[in-house]
């Protein structure tokens, strides 16, 4: 039993990584069921996904109890922490995209070692990844969001194996696969400990 | 390399050689598991029903039912159109089911509002071919103007009623609907919810029927044509069908009793995304308990429901908004004169309001059962000063710069009526674009009715698609009967918000079919508007002059603000020159107009500086025209 939520910003590809992961599950042999933000709030707003992986009934996840927080954007995760406990791993995007509510009502957004700070004062662990730059190296400036399912491989908190992964981003993105599976490399190496499965 | 063609294949066990043109929806094989949105999974339903025709119009939670039927259309036979409103989309599947094909039209829960009429007589002649109606709640109103219980339709109407947990129940049930809508000869009601067609799970799908596609139709007045004599006669057929309706609810495959940890003397009565958390918090809780699940939910299946009732001393019912069930089995009960507590929304155990979660249900369900339950009260709290996100106009929004034109025309002293779309994200400041709003097309007509009472000028902002959908009646009102009010039409070409769906006036239809666009100045013409003029919001200085010259007219006035939705024009425009903006620090005296007055997600403050990204920034220049000192310029 794995409960995955991913944050971030509309238009940053999050629906495309929860179905890569979703499809990994299947190819895996697990139940998964998730749920989306789709709509209105996609015009630049707050998202979130849930991917929960395992024998459950509802997609939603309750406050407190995520394993694993798959955030797109820093500011995101902090928002996300109502979701973490204190056996949460987060593994988060390096990725700021200040909301327009910062310029308009004059607000600050919040330091990176603020954050850092709060998000260990919840969950148990971490994760920083320069998603943008990752994916720059791997020649797919536009998949930020594959480095990221990268990350969440490479942490083995779904039970899926890399190789399901690599097939299901083959199965959602075909083009380009060589510099997908590249940056999904990347994300990859940042979390496991071991380098290479 | 790995071949990931021969991985994909494996997935879905394709047969198929064409591996770019797969679609998950049409190609997967019978038998295979498929991961599908709740939506995508009544698509597949549809299509293995052996559909003829699906019509809709766009809206969320239930837009990809239509974007996936679109997608396929032409590679499954079916006809599909978006239609220009849930009325038409209804009446579109009523002729063609009442001819004696398979019809699915789909809408989001307001939209039934406006296929009402239609639908609640339609149940009276009944029909030949099914006829399923999907209509997609949206409880806690994600994106949506209210939570309305759309089961009460059924109720109101006569008409059978399934609702789905899951997105293989999605699957199931469609198929299932179509069934019994042709054995009953009644339309079926298939009844989602946001967290049931946005979840994305495994289906397992089975073989897609040809179906009919062409049927002549026979005629039989005394059946289809509603007048009073002929609609007396048929309300008692549909009430005698009703009857039948009971007897395969009582049946069904669909309501079902499961035995929690084993069973027990207490009940829970449970439908649609109820269920879910209903299933999972029995299991947290670890309560022992006989859950029926009620998926074929109207007509309720009374011998069932009464033998649950006998069985159990206390039953709580978990159904998100409206006490629908709660209701009947109150009834039920009495009328039945059984002994046993019902408990739920009457006993404040359940919100009336806002979508369920696991947490909301395990209380419930604890108080109901005199149990402790196990939700954390400490959970942390999300600190408060974490700047918010709402949704956002996007950067080169055509709206934005005509809500700033406007505004600027008007010194922000006129009435703003507005409707639904991505433009009613401008209700929020800078522009502050929004006074009242309640419906789609309604800014057309209560502008009428605040132009009567109100001495400052009256502007009506609504969108092409919805212009087409519902503004039409009441322009042609307030040219009739003498109306003075600006309607400003925001003219993107699209429908924006729901995934960018064409409309009548859009030159591209779906892949499927072949279209002709309806131009948008004949119909204001046509309408009798004698003052329009058709403008470039990304012009400011032509726009705003021209909303001036319109808010001059003795009577009502059309602009339409023309201009391509921005995140059409830059996947079209991909690999072109854009003109980006910057920021000229020596130039800038920290005004604060372009973030005060206009706003563009592109521009922000960074250590008090103002600055432009230029990853996000479209080239639309309408900051340049904004910023009163020329400190913003385009890149050469």
């Amino acid at each position: 039993m794995a409960d995955i939520y991913l944050v971030g910003v509309g238009g940053q590809g999050i629906i495309t990584a929860s179905r890569i992961i979703g499809d990994a599950a299947i190819l895996a042999g697990k139940n998964v069921i998730m749920s989306e933000t789709h709509g209105m709030a996609q015009r630049g707003g707050s998202v979130a996904c849930t991917a929960r992986i395992g024998d459950v009934q509802s997609p939603l996840i309750p406050d407190g109890s995520a394993d694993l927080i798959l955030s797109f954007e820093l500011l995101e995760t902090l928002r996300a922490m109502c979701k973490a406990n204190r056996n949460t791993k987060v593994v988060s995007s390096s990725e700021k995209i200040v909301p327009l509510s910062v310029s308009t009502q004059r607000l600050k957004y919040p330091i990176a070692e603020q954050i850092g700070v709060e998000v260990k004062r919840v969950a148990s662990e971490f994760v920083i990844v320069d998603s943008r730059k990752l994916a720059e190296d791997a020649g797919a400036p536009m998949s930020s969001n594959i480095v990221m399912v990268g990350a969440l491989a490479g942490t083995g908190a779904t039970g899926v194996d890399r190789k399901h992964f690599e097939e299901a981003i083959g199965a959602n993105i075909p083009r380009g696969l060589d510099r997908n599976l590249a940056a999904f490399e990347k994300g990859f190496r940042v979390t496991a400990k071991s380098g290479k499965a | 390399m790995r071949n990931f063609e021969d991985s994909w294949k494996r997935y879905f066990h394709y047969v198929s050689n064409d591996f770019a043109t797969m679609d998950r929806v049409l190609d997967a094989t019978p038998g295979s598991k498929v991961l599908l949105l709740g939506n995508e999974a009544i698509a597949r339903g549809a299509l293995e029903a052996g559909i003829a025709i699906a019509t809709t119009y766009p809206g969320t939670p239930a837009s990809e039912i239509g974007d996936a039927l679109a997608r396929v259309a032409k590679d499954a036979g079916i006809y599909f159109e978006y239609s220009i409103n849930e009325m038409v989309a209804v009446e579109m599947a009523i002729g063609a089911a009442a001819s004696g094909v398979r019809a699915l039209v789909s809408m989001k829960h307001v939209g039934l509002n406006v296929a009402a009429d239609a639908l609640l007589t339609f149940a009276y002649t009944g029909t030949r071919g099914g006829f399923v109606l999907v209509t997609a709640d949206d409880p806690s109103c994600h994106s949506s103007q209210n939570e309305q219980d759309n089961r009460y339709y059924a109720l109101l109407g006569g008409i059978p009623l399934f609702e789905p947990s899951s997105p293989q129940e999605c699957y199931e049930m469609t198929k299932e609907a179509f069934a019994v809508s042709e054995k009953l000869e009644l339309p079926v009601i298939v009844r989602t919810t946001t967290r049931v067609s946005h979840v994305r799970a495994p289906v397992i799908v089975g073989e897609i029927m040809p179906g009919l596609k062409k049927k002549d139709f026979v005629k039989n007045p005394e059946r289809f044509v509603t007048v009073p004599a002929v609609a007396r006669a048929r309300h008692l057929v549909l009430l005698r069908r009703l009857g039948d309706a009971e007897a395969i609810a009582e049946q069904s495959r669909f309501n079902k009793v499961m035995a929690l940890n084993g069973g027990g003397e207490r009940g829970i009565v449970s439908s649609s995304a109820g269920f879910n958390y209903a299933y999972d918090a029995a299991r947290t809780l670890g309560i022992s308990a006989e859950l029926l699940k009620l998926g074929f939910s109207y007509p309720i299946p009374r011998k069932l429901v009464s033998e649950f009732l006998r069985k159990h001393r206390t039953v709580a019912v978990v159904e998100e908004l409206e006490p629908v069930l709660e209701n009947e089995l109150r009834a039920l009960a009495q009328h039945e004169s059984i002994q046993v507590k019902i408990l739920g929304k009457e006993d404040g155990l359940f919100p009336r309001a806002l979508e369920f979660d696991q947490a909301i249900v395990e209380r419930g369900l604890a108080r109901a059962f005199g149990l402790k339950d196990s939700v954390p009260s400490d959970a942390p709290a999300p600190s408060e000063d974490i700047p918010s996100r709402p949704p956002v106009l996007c950067a080169g929004c055509p709206h934005s710069a005509t809500y700033y034109a406007v505004n600027k025309a008007t010194g922000r002293k006129a009435i703003f009526a507005s409707d639904i779309g991505c433009y009613t994200l401008g209700v929020s400041r800078p522009h502050n674009a929004a006074d009242l709003l309640v419906c789609m097309g309604s800014s057309v007509g209560t502008a009428g009715g605040l132009a009567k009472v109100n001495s400052q000028p009256v502007v009506a902002y609504i969108g092409d698609s919805t212009f087409f959908h519902a503004g039409i009646p009441g322009l042609i009102n307030a040219v009739h009967n003498g109306h003075k009010f600006l309607l400003v039409i925001l003219d993107n070409r699209t429908t924006a918000m729901t995934g960018h769906q064409p409309h009548p006036g859009s030159d591209r239809g779906p892949s499927c079919c072949d279209v002709t666009p309806v131009s948008m100045e004949e119909v204001v013409k046509g309408c009798g508007v004698k003052w329009l003029k058709v403008v470039d919001p990304y012009d400011i200085k032509s726009t705003t002059e021209t909303v001036k010259e319109a808010l001059a007219q003795p009577s009502v006035s059309v602009v339409i603000a023309r201009r391509e939705c921005a995140l059409i024009a830059k996947k079209d425009e991909k690999g072109a020159i854009v003109k980006k903006a910057y920021i000229d620090q020596e130039e800038c005296n920290k005004c604060m107009t372009c973030i005060d007055k206009f706003q563009c997600p592109a521009i922000s403050t960074k250590d008090k500086v103002q600055t432009i990204d230029e990853s996000l920034c479209s080239g639309c220049g309408v900051c340049v025209q904004v910023c009163p000192n020329k400190a913003i310029k385009e890149a050469k």
